[in-house]
């Protein structure tokens, strides 16, 4: 099957290098102590952040630093088929560890002791990246909940198919069976936290396409940063100064 | 809020203060921290100092429900959605439709799978790995009422007598769980499947039902097609609800978590268009209620459902004219 028109339009239209629309929104849920809505293209996600608060299995305390836990889960309705089992089934607890480690390297948690940290991740639609849109929803999340971080992490992926590297690919691109690179970055400090990749590639192209994926994870780096501080000047507003 | 409303509640706030000992200080950050204060550790007296002006912390008064907003088709790859928001209680709900063989007892009609879910993101009360009490019992009250309410006619959701059938499967998610949520819940469902397009399929030659895209393809395999194109259902007798507390001797519309979580006898009333009463819950409670304050909590309801009904048909109208 042809993912890349000899023109170089992809199947939704794109460049290769182009990534799909992004839309980024704090303060979705209102129990939360930090929320946010992260759109990439047709995947939407919806992160909430609770903590710190009281850890509630007293045994999994830790007195030098903060406990943090994630969970991620799937609307019934977010893929094309129903799905049976949203939660509890290995791909959602592989995805879970994934976010907690990676958002675990960037959150200061020593400066928390004996407390917990809950992000939860729900996905209402899934259109490919979905771990990508998750880490980026989570950040905004923390973000939201004022909890202290050493950078923001952004991640986004990115693939091979017809000989040429393609930035985000969606679900189609990605069930195409060619190679899947995600990436999470801590942007400013520009270390790389979460590295994921699966089907063969040959070193030399490997090295373009998590180029390719880090450029994508700025990018994204870059509009987080402005939807921040937009919402930091409403808060500033609201409060009359 | 009026301009009117905010003085109301500031006066009261002053009040409090008042009662508390506190002076109208210029420093009002720290008057405001000490009122804080006041409600965290006695809501009760709080709640009461609002109820005996007919007002409450958000000064809407006692009978009216907070703003509401429904929209439609949120959700792309369901066959029908929406997203209804009561104040800041959201809720999410989709329909996806899939052929199944019809039971023997039925052989003309379809069916409808309700599920509710309560995922950790909406309360900071939700453990994760255990499922709430209250999703279990919302999804149960869902259920009775979407079924017996009779505002899906099954027949029409009928392919072939005695061989295939739909099944509407109505997921409803709770992304904020803010009070009322059965309100919010059922105004999600109702509005997804005024939503719903049913997928257009046709029967393959072997008798196995398939999808049909938008073209229609020759195909010797396709022997006939059931709908042409994609039909929305018939909705009879549409059932809208409200939520009423019930304390002493007033009746709070509407509450919010914190409202519930202070007063807990609860009465849902469920009526349809035409007024006629569908479901009625009060799951028992400290506060015993004379059947003047049930019939106050209908006339509630009564209004409520006209107020819902506009919104309704206004989300739909939007989405008719996309």
């Amino acid at each position: 099957m042809e993912f890349v028109s000899p023109e170089g339009l992809r199947l939704d239209g794109r460049r290769p290098m182009e990534m799909r629309q992004i839309r980024g929104e704090v303060g979705a849920v209102s129990k939360a102590d930090g929320s946010a809505v992260f759109e990439m293209g047709n995947t939407k996600v919806i992160a909430a952040v609770y903590g710190p608060r009281e850890v509630q299995n007293r045994g999994q305390q830790m007195s030098d630093q903060a406990l943090v836990r994630c969970e991620y889960s799937m609307a019934n309705f977010s893929t094309g088929d129903r799905m049976r089992k949203p939660k509890g089934d290995r791909r959602s607890i592989e995805i879970s560890l994934v976010i907690r480690q990676t958002m675990e390297a960037c959150i200061m948690t020593h400066l928390m002791p004996r407390s917990q940290i809950d992000i939860f991740v729900q996905v209402l639609q899934a259109d490919g990246g979905t771990r990508s849109a998750c880490i980026n929803a989570a950040t905004l999340a923390l973000a939201d909940a004022g909890i202290p971080m050493r950078d923001l992490v952004t991640s986004c992926s990115a693939g091979y198919l017809n000989s040429t590297p393609l930035l985000d690919l969606n679900y189609i691109e990605d069930s195409a069976g060619g190679p899947d690179v995600t990436v999470g970055i801590l942007s400013k400090l520009d270390k790389v936290t979460l590295l994921q990749m699966d089907a063969k590639l040959p070193m030399d192209i490997f090295e373009n396409v998590m180029q390719l994926a880090v450029e994508g994870c700025k990018a994204i780096a870059n509009y987080i940063r402005e939807v921040l501080l937009e919402n930091t000047k409403q808060l500033e507003h609201r409060r009359g100064i | 809020k009026s301009f009117a409303s905010k003085e109301r509640r500031l006066s009261i706030r002053k009040n409090i203060k008042r009662q508390m000992g506190l002076q109208d200080t210029s420093k009002d950050l720290v008057g405001n921290m000490e009122v804080d204060a006041f409600r965290r550790l006695f809501p009760l007296p709080f709640f009461e100092r609002h109820l005996l002006e007919s007002i409450r912390p958000d000064a809407r008064p006692l009978g009216t429900a907070r703003d509401t907003t429904v929209a439609l088709g949120v959700v792309a790859s369901a066959d029908g959605s929406a997203l209804a928001k009561v104040g800041y209680t959201t809720m999410l709900a989709a329909i996806k439709m899939e052929v199944m063989t019809p039971s023997l007892g039925s052989p003309d009609e379809g069916g409808i799978a309700v599920d509710f879910h309560m995922p950790p993101v909406c309360s900071p009360l939700i453990k994760p790995g255990r499922p709430a009490e209250a999703a279990a019992v919302l999804c149960k009250q869902l259920t009775d009422v979407i079924i017996s309410s009779g505002m899906v006619n099954l027949k029409e959701l009928s392919l072939i007598p005695g061989k295939a059938a739909w099944m509407a499967y109505l997921d409803v998610y709770c992304l904020d769980a803010d009070g009322a949520l059965f309100d919010a819940a059922l105004l999600s469902a109702v509005s997804a499947f005024s939503h719903l397009h049913i997928p257009a399929v046709s029967v393959n030659d072997d008798g196995r039902v398939v999808a049909v895209s938008g073209e229609l393809v020759e195909d010797n395999l396709v022997k006939v097609t059931l709908n042409k194109s994609k039909r929305k259902l018939t909705l009879s007798c549409i059932p809208f609800s409200l939520t009423c507390l019930l304390y002493k001797k007033y009746i709070l519309a509407d509450p919010t978590a914190e409202e519930e979580s202070i007063m807990e006898t609860s009465v849902t009333v469920v009526l349809d268009l035409s007024g006629r009463l569908v479901s009625f819950y009060k799951p028992g409670g400290p506060v015993l209620a004379h059947t003047s304050a049930l019939q106050d909590c209908v006339a509630l309801t009564r209004q409520r459902v006209k107020e819902l009904q506009n919104i309704l048909n206004e989300a739909i109208a939007d989405m008719d004219l996309d």
